[in-house]
């Protein structure tokens, strides 16, 4: 049976989408005259389906035939799906299409495992040597990077790609064993490893002179799934400081278990674990944006996140002696730590201090949500919060029903600024 | 009250901050070219004021030397948001700003300072959001035509992204609600006012299968066990959906 292009572009779509990465910032590369493609620092969301995911790269599989088995994997070799490919130059023909008319910001390229992890690799990497090559692709490209392949095709592949991944799946040695059997520990972490020197390396060259070859300027992410595995939060938490300190690692990313088989390894859940998978969210932006450690955050007694609070405000609860602080003294750590203020928000009054004392009014001006904020502050000496810190009431306060905080927008704002939104919740 | 009417460009209204100031006198009224102004009693106290890229260019220098580039720019997305009497929060703006100095910017909590930034603010949010929304077709062989109908002028924001991005063949962004067009010609890009297209622009053949796949792409892309529309339209909302090929008959 032969398919046509729409039918294997949506097969192949489908078994793609279980990746989460989104992210096309981190890579700051100016468009060439009379050519196709520019890089932004924030990256770009370009559209959003019907599950509230952002589309911002061509999420696609060369081909979702695979030798492996892992349990988890929609594209492991007992399901029973239709198999399919797509040629290299089709790959780039859509590309190519789908980039000039503004529907997305570059192409993230993965695929199943066929013949060996060499060879499958060497594909991937001849799809965007033609890009970059023969098209002069100048847009982003998110690679995946197969288990166990050669150090010489990684090293390649970092030269065309602007991120690079590798998926962890599941957070420990045992897990992997029990579902992925043919993916050892090993043959995840040696090649993160080796991308780690090999971005380290290209950065530093890359400061002594402009013109020194760029490797993966966009770094490095992870995946693993959430709630397939009995881990708790401590351990998966503990594992992502460990990939971010060490590793160097860009960004984790925690997919919440979506049953796509009956595998008898795999526990039965009737939705994914979607809040659970939020909270490691907000865990993560604290490792990485708020100063905090995962032992702060979590413990022996206290291993998992609590579903009800957003882990600052339950780190806080937990610490009442350090509150309220004056807004207008606080340093910015001690800000960052105030549940409620963000980091915008936090360098907000840092600035605005400078030239005014604050109080509530001028706090809510600054664009300060003060929801959950006004218990742990006091601005110009006066307590916000209007009840005693220590008594029951906070508790319930805290847990009156709220409305989801606005804060998963990619937001850019001027040239001065425009880190910024890469701190304050790209998704 | 002295009246300055000015083109409505931004150019233009630089100009008539330039004219405000030499004048000295605080309590002025804007009126962009397109107001006919309601009553001839006033006709004495009308300044027309002529749109001259040099003397734009050195309220630019003077205001920037004085403050900073970031306020200019805070001035200049603000300007854009098309808000009602933008143009006088923008003059208490720039008299703030040549008193202050380079600490306008942190004066965010001061009333004149925060409601600037605040519209500046929501178009450049605008702006981010409408260089992943605008939708090129093609319309001729090799030429790319976006309709966009944006709450602010930003076409000038957008068009220098677009330059950057897509120069290898020529394209146009049409501004449906304000008449405008940005155009690209491989060289470089203008802007042309009072646009209208005197028919729908038909598509290539090669535009319609593209468009196909991205629909069918885009449909298979969502995940049934997390389907979450609310989040969906959060994040593009239902006025946005207009123009963009993959909400189509949807």
């Amino acid at each position: 049976m032969t398919l046509s292009l729409e039918q294997r572009v949506e097969i192949l779509a489908d078994s793609a989408k279980y990746d989460v990465s989104c992210s096309s910032g981190g890579s700051n590369r100016k468009g060439v005259t009379g050519g196709i493609g520019s890089t932004r620092p924030s990256g770009i969301c370009h559209t959003w389906t019907a599950d509230g995911r952002c589309i911002s790269l061509l999420k696609i599989l060369l081909t979702n035939s695979c030798i492996y088995d892992c349990a988890y994997c929609v594209n492991r070799r007992s399901n029973p799906i239709l198999r399919t490919a797509l040629t290299p130059d089709e790959i780039v023909k859509l590309t190519m299409d789908f980039y000039c008319r503004n529907y997305i910001e570059g192409l993230f390229l993965s695929t199943g495992v066929i013949q060996s992890a060499n060879h499958t690799m060497e594909q991937l990497i001849r799809v965007v040597r033609k890009l970059r090559v023969e098209e002069r692709f100048n847009g982003y490209i998110h690679l995946k990077i197969v288990p166990g392949a050669d150090a010489v095709l990684i090293e390649e592949a970092g030269r065309h790609a602007d991120r690079v991944s590798i998926n962890i799946e599941l957070p420990s040695r045992q897990s992997l064993q029990l579902l992925a059997p043919d993916k050892p520990r090993e043959s995840v972490i040696g090649p993160m490893r080796q991308l780690s020197s090999l971005i380290e390396t290209a950065r530093q060259e890359h400061k002594h002179s402009s013109k020194a070859p760029r490797f993966a300027p966009a770094g490095q992410s992870t995946q693993l799934i959430v709630g397939a595995t009995p881990e708790n939060d401590r351990e998966i938490i503990t594992l992502s400081e460990g990939l971010y300190q060490r590793l160097g690692m860009k960004r984790v990313y925690y997919s919440a278990f979506v049953p796509v088989s009956s595998d008898q390894r795999l526990p039965a859940l009737s939705t994914p674990p979607l809040l659970r998978e939020h909270r490691l969210y907000q865990a993560d932006w604290l490792l990485r944006f708020y100063g905090f450690s995962s032992h702060e955050l979590l413990d022996e007694a206290h291993p998992n996140l609590d579903m009800r609070f957003d882990p600052k405000t339950d780190w806080a609860l937990r610490h009442l002696e350090h509150f309220p602080v004056e807004v207008n003294r606080a340093d910015y750590p001690v800000l960052l730590r105030v549940p409620g203020i963000g980091v915008r928000s936090a360098q907000r009054i840092v600035q605005a201090r400078r030239t005014s004392r604050l109080g509530e009014e001028k706090l809510k001006r600054l664009g300060v949500v003060l929801k959950r904020a006004r218990y742990f502050v006091t601005a110009g000496d006066r307590y916000l919060g209007g009840i005693r810190l220590d008594g029951p009431q906070l508790l319930a306060r805290l847990m009156a029903p709220t409305r989801r905080k606005a804060s998963l927008d990619q937001l850019e704002l001027f040239p001065a600024e425009a880190d910024i939104s890469a701190v304050t919740g790209e998704l | 009250m002295q009246q300055y009417r000015y083109d409505g460009s931004f150019e233009g209204f630089l100009c008539a901050l330039s004219r405000c100031l030499a004048n000295g006198i605080e309590a002025v009224e804007f009126l962009p070219d397109t107001t006919v102004s309601e009553t001839g009693l006033f006709q004495d106290l009308m300044v027309d004021v002529a749109t001259d890229r040099k003397s734009a260019i050195d309220f630019r220098e003077r205001f920037v030397a004085a403050v900073s580039t970031e306020a200019f720019a805070m001035l200049r997305y603000a300007f854009h948001s098309e808000h009602h009497g933008v143009e006088l929060q923008l003059w208490n703006y720039v008299r703030l700003g040549l008193k202050a100095g380079p600490k306008l910017c942190s004066m965010m909590a001061d009333k004149r300072v925060n409601s600037v930034e605040r519209l500046a603010r929501s178009v450049a949010r605008e702006v981010h959001k409408y260089k992943g929304f605008v939708r090129f077709r093609e319309v001729e062989r090799g030429f790319l035509y976006a309709r966009i109908e944006p709450e602010a002028d930003i076409l000038c924001f957008l068009a220098p992204h677009f330059v950057q991005r897509i120069g290898d063949r020529p394209w146009m962004i049409h501004d449906l609600r304000r008449s405008t067009a940005a155009v690209y010609d491989l060289a470089t890009w203008r802007m042309l006012r009072d646009i209208a297209l005197a028919e729908a622009p038909g598509y290539t053949d090669a535009e319609r299968e593209c468009s196909g796949l991205w629909q069918r792409y885009f449909q298979r892309h969502a995940i049934e066990a997390r389907h979450n529309p609310k989040l969906q339209q959060k994040h593009v909302p239902l006025r946005s959906r207009k123009h963009m090929v993959e909400f189509e008959h949807s």
